[in-house]
């Protein structure tokens, strides 16, 4: 261990606890000699890559060891003509992409604040950003993985082929475990050509052709990679008050993103929609970026987010039975609709700090089992073990944990991210 | 009460059998054949599924669930006798949602006709393997398959949403890819009827394409033809499908059906581009044009609609034309990186050269995705042998090209023995641990993907081609 140079503690507090140490492993084989040695003393262990999505699912129970993987950022192979690459798990995604866009290519995963977002931490949080209607998740991108399990052992799956069969596909089994079974050490991706333009294009979204508009939007001819109906989240580009905005990006060649915009003009015409701006080159990928921030932007210690998955069809009143419900126990909502993909972010939030934990207690409790499934991240540290960060329901949770038993039979990883003290009765914690 | 008694009481005799002339058709997949099951049950819903599984899991019998036999690896096939689990009743398009473009269906539907029902909604289902004509969603779910669309739609775990299955208890459980907790729908795609027995498959449907235009381009051999491929790939275009056919495949093809392949040319890439009729004509340019540069002889596009087709189903044919020229064959199925395939398709030919079999190509190139159909005749020992030491000359010689040892058809029984030239004991043992949880007992399709001798852990040897030997023997890889 001696290794792994030590960083300071308190940068990694989670839930009030502050590990003991925190450690920097710079090979794969360090990371290995240090997990098996914390499992051996019964360590608890959180791993770290740029932090960004901690805030899923319960703080750890109990938690002694930070592994940051910052130092595991090289780029291990990139053979670009085959489409495929493969990097060591800290890098963060906005070196991934760096380095592909070198060459033309990108992996189109999405993540909040991509030059703290790790690679392995991206992955692990099972996150999947507003392209993955068009595109496919992050986890559909990785054709191969290795991981560090608790007791040290390295063990890989898939390979650096873009169509493999061959073994079980543990990679997806890791993809959105949360750090509470193995640690990812490499990941390995296929990789798209970068399109030959983007364009994104906003337009007021009037509360009274809000409906339409989304449908219109949903049959587009030339569909749109990205589709968010914006209410507040004043930073993506919305607008607070009444009025919401209309984000869209379209991705492809000159001829086909132009067709598109004409296309569009005249069918959010036709639902009522006023006027859109357009942006091109830089002014779009970065308008992109902020929008990707919002999902994961927090307002101090006075908002959480909910997100609810489900059908597209739905997702409207899906996202408007949580923003209600939030209205009524007097907090604030903004939402971010992903018209394509199905999902609602919905993001509450007071004025004041001293009002929020009350509040969002009320709603928690008023989110009974006839709402719709949802899960909560970005919660103030010291709520979050009280509200239902993971909805009302888990599939299975019976081989949920059984999994988590048999990777790691002594709760070294994690332990109790999936199953706080809200599931507490429910016996031994995930 | 005896096993088959329960089965009875549970299903009614009429999903139950056992006379052995009944029994013997399920002995087989399109890799070998093998022992009678105990039992064939034929379930009409996921509460009769339940039932056996409960019943087999009470009796300790093994269950193998069987979609329609099409897979090349000895899935399906029932190694240890048991119950085989028949979904040919369970094959209904429970729902489809084509607001949101999701359909639901029982695993006995044929791929195909998941397509056609989509197909008035503008609609279509991704991943389309050759066999899209008699393999079931099940079958497709169990093996991840893939086929020549899979170079843009992906495999089938890219398109499975969620998945209603038994588990070893016979208790029914749901998994969601969007649900909270680990993705247990991602692993079981693929995990070949080991983990547990799907119900119902929750999957996404895609909008029909605006555009498609089919090209065929001659080469004088399938290394030229592989080498445009890598390059089309190298040059960021990834069209919707890459398809090669060496000259032997052709004239099989061409024997058949007649849709105007060049059988004077050592090889044909069939290029498919779809999408946006925006960006048609220029994509197609840009691929001639590459093609034209590594060699190609000629480049046709079909000239309509019936043409495509045409094209497309003497393609997806090509396995079952063989028949007029080969009295068996030998389907083999590996994964290089794309741009090794010329230097794969080299070793092919000389490890068929050197055990004196010919060997014909047909194959999804933009995946990197080979199959090799070796031609023997199953009457002649040598042959025999021949197949058997050639077909894992052509994993090694692919393993060692950075390759791996199944691109869609999966480990089976057929290559167990092979995976541990792929992964290393702690990579199997990782593999056994999810396998523990879900099947602990090892009910669910024993002797199938993992090492014969293979607990949590141990993993034997490889290099054992005996079993493989036999089933060629006895008529395995017929079609
Ligand atoms: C001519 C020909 C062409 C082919 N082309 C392709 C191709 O292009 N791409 C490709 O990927 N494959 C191809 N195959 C292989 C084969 O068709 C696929 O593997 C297919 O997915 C098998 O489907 P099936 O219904 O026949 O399943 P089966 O062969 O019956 O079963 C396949 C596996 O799935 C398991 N299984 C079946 N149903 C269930 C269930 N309900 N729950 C759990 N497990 C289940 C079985 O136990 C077995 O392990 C081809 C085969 C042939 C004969």
């Amino acid at each position: 261990m001696a290794l792994a140079p030590g960083l300071d503690p308190a940068a990694f507090a989670l839930g009030g606890k502050v590990p003991l140490r925190a450690l920097a492993p710079a090979s794969i084989e360090e990371l290995a000699a240090v997990v098996k040695a914390c499992n051996e003393a019964g360590e608890a262990v959180v791993v770290f890559g740029g932090g960004t999505l901690q805030g899923i699912g319960f703080s750890p129970a109990r938690y002694n060891i930070a592994i940051s993987t910052a130092r595991l950022d090289k780029v291990l192979e990139y053979e670009f003509r085959d489409l495929t690459i493969s990097v060591e798990c800290g890098r963060s995604v906005e070196r991934l992409n760096a380095t592909l866009a070198e060459r033309g290519q990108f992996v189109p995963l999405d993540a909040p604040s991509p030059g703290l977002s790790s690679v392995g931490g991206l992955l692990a949080s099972g996150w999947s950003g507003p392209r993955r209607a068009t595109f496919g998740r992050p986890r559909d991108f990785v054709i191969g993985s290795t991981v560090v399990l608790a007791d040290g052992t390295v063990a890989k799956a898939g390979g650096m082929v873009v169509k493999n069969v061959t073994g079980y596909d543990m990679s997806k089994l890791w993809c959105g475990s949360l750090g509470t079974l193995a640690v990812l050490a490499r990941a390995n991706f296929k990789t798209l050509p970068l399109p030959e333009t983007t364009r994104v294009a906003l337009a007021a979204l009037p509360e009274r052709t809000r409906r339409r508009a989304v449908e219109h939007v949903a049959a587009l001819d030339v569909e749109p990679s990205v589709a968010i109906a914006l209410h507040g989240f004043p930073e993506a580009g919305g607008r607070d008050g009444q009025e919401g905005r209309l984000f869209l990006m379209f991705e492809g060649s000159h001829t086909l993103v132009d067709r598109a915009t004409r296309d569009l003009r005249s069918a959010i015409g036709a639902a009522g929609v006023p006027e859109t701006t357009l942006l091109d080159g830089t002014a779009a990928t970065s308008a992109f970026a902020r929008l990707l921030d919002a999902y994961g932007a927090r307002l101090g210690e006075r908002s959480l987010t909910y997100r609810s998955c489900g059908l597209p069809g739905e997702a409207l009143s899906r996202c408007d039975a949580l923003a209600h419900a939030a209205t009524r126990h007097e907090l604030h909502a903004e939402s971010l609709l992903d018209i394509l993909g199905g999902d609602a972010y919905v993001r509450v939030s007071t004025k004041l700090t001293a009002e929020f934990a009350a509040a969002v207690e009320r709603l928690d409790a008023s989110l009974g089992t006839s709402s719709p499934t949802y899960t909560i991240f970005n919660a103030p540290e010291m709520l979050r073990d009280g509200l239902k960060m993971w909805g009302n329901e888990m599939t299975s949770p019976a081989t949920q944990r059984d999994i988590k038993h048999r990777f790691d039979p002594k709760a070294t990883f994690a332990p109790g991210r999936f199953a706080g003290r809200a599931n507490c009765s429910e016996g031994k914690r995930a | 009460m005896s096993t088959i008694a329960r089965l009875y009481e549970a299903l009614g005799s009429d999903a139950v059998l056992t006379a052995p002339e009944d029994l013997s058709v399920y002995a087989y997949d399109a890799y070998s054949q093998e022992r009678l099951p105990l039992a064939v049950v034929l379930p009409r819903d996921a509460r009769d599924v339940a039932d056996v599984v409960r019943i087999a899991y009470e009796c300790g019998e093994p269950i193998v669930p069987r979609g329609a036999g099409t897979g090349l690896c000895g899935g399906a096939v029932p190694v240890e006798g048991g119950i085989v689990i028949s979904f040919a009743r369970m094959n209904r398009v429970l729902a489809l949602d084509a607001r949101n473009r999701r359909a639901r269906v029982q695993p006995g539907v044929i791929n195909l006709e998941l397509s056609k029902a989509a197909a008035p909604f503008g609609l279509f289902f991704g991943p389309d393997p050759s066999s899209q004509k008699i393999s079931t969603l099940g079958g497709n779910t169990g093996t991840n398959a893939g086929g020549p669309h899979a170079l843009s739609y992906g495999s089938m775990t890219n398109h499975v949403l969620g998945v209603e299955y038994v588990r070893t208890d016979g208790s029914l459980s749901y998994a969601a890819l969007d649900g909270a907790g680990y993705d247990l729908t991602g692993v079981l795609v693929g995990s070949e009827g080991t983990l547990g027995v799907i119900t119902a498959i929750d999957v996404r449907l895609l909008r029909l394409p605006r555009s498609t235009r089919v090209c065929v381009a001659a080469f004088g051999d399938v290394e030229a033809a592989s080498a445009a491929v890598s390059a089309i790939v190298g040059a960021g275009l990834l069209p919707t499908a890459l398809e090669i056919m060496d000259k032997l495949i052709v004239s099989a093809v061409e024997a058949h059906y007649h849709a105007g392949y060049p059988t004077d040319a050592g090889a044909v890439l069939l290029v498919e581009i779809a999408g946006y009729p925006d960006d048609a004509e220029s994509g197609e340019r840009t691929i001639a044009q590459i093609a034209r540069e590594c060699g190609a002889l000629s480049w046709r596009a079909a000239a309509g609609a019936a043409e495509r087709e045409a094209l497309w189903a003497s393609r997806k044919g090509a396995a079952g034309s063989l028949g007029r020229i080969a009295p068996n064959y030998y389907i083999q199925d590996a994964t290089v990186p794309r741009t090794r395939l010329p230097q794969a398709l080299q070793r092919v030919d000389e490890i068929a050269r050197a055990h004196k079999l010919p060997v014909g190509n047909v194959f999804h190139a933009g995946d990197g995705n080979l199959h090799p159909l070796l031609i023997f005749d199953r009457r002649e020992r040598a042959q025999v042998d021949a197949v058997a030491s050639a077909g894992k000359a052509i994993l090694e010689a692919c393993i060692a090209l950075g390759g791996t040892i199944s691109g869609e058809h999966g480990i089976g029984y057929e290559k167990r023995e092979t995976l541990p030239l792929v992964f290393s004991p702690d990579d199997l043992a990782a593999m056994a641990r999810l396998r523990d949880v879900f099947d602990p007992k090892r009910l669910f399709n024993p002797e199938k993907i993992f090492p014969s001798g293979a607990v949590c852990g141990e993993v034997r040897n490889p290099a054992q081609t005996q079993s493989q030997r036999q089933t060629l023997a006895a008529g395995g890889a017929w079609l």
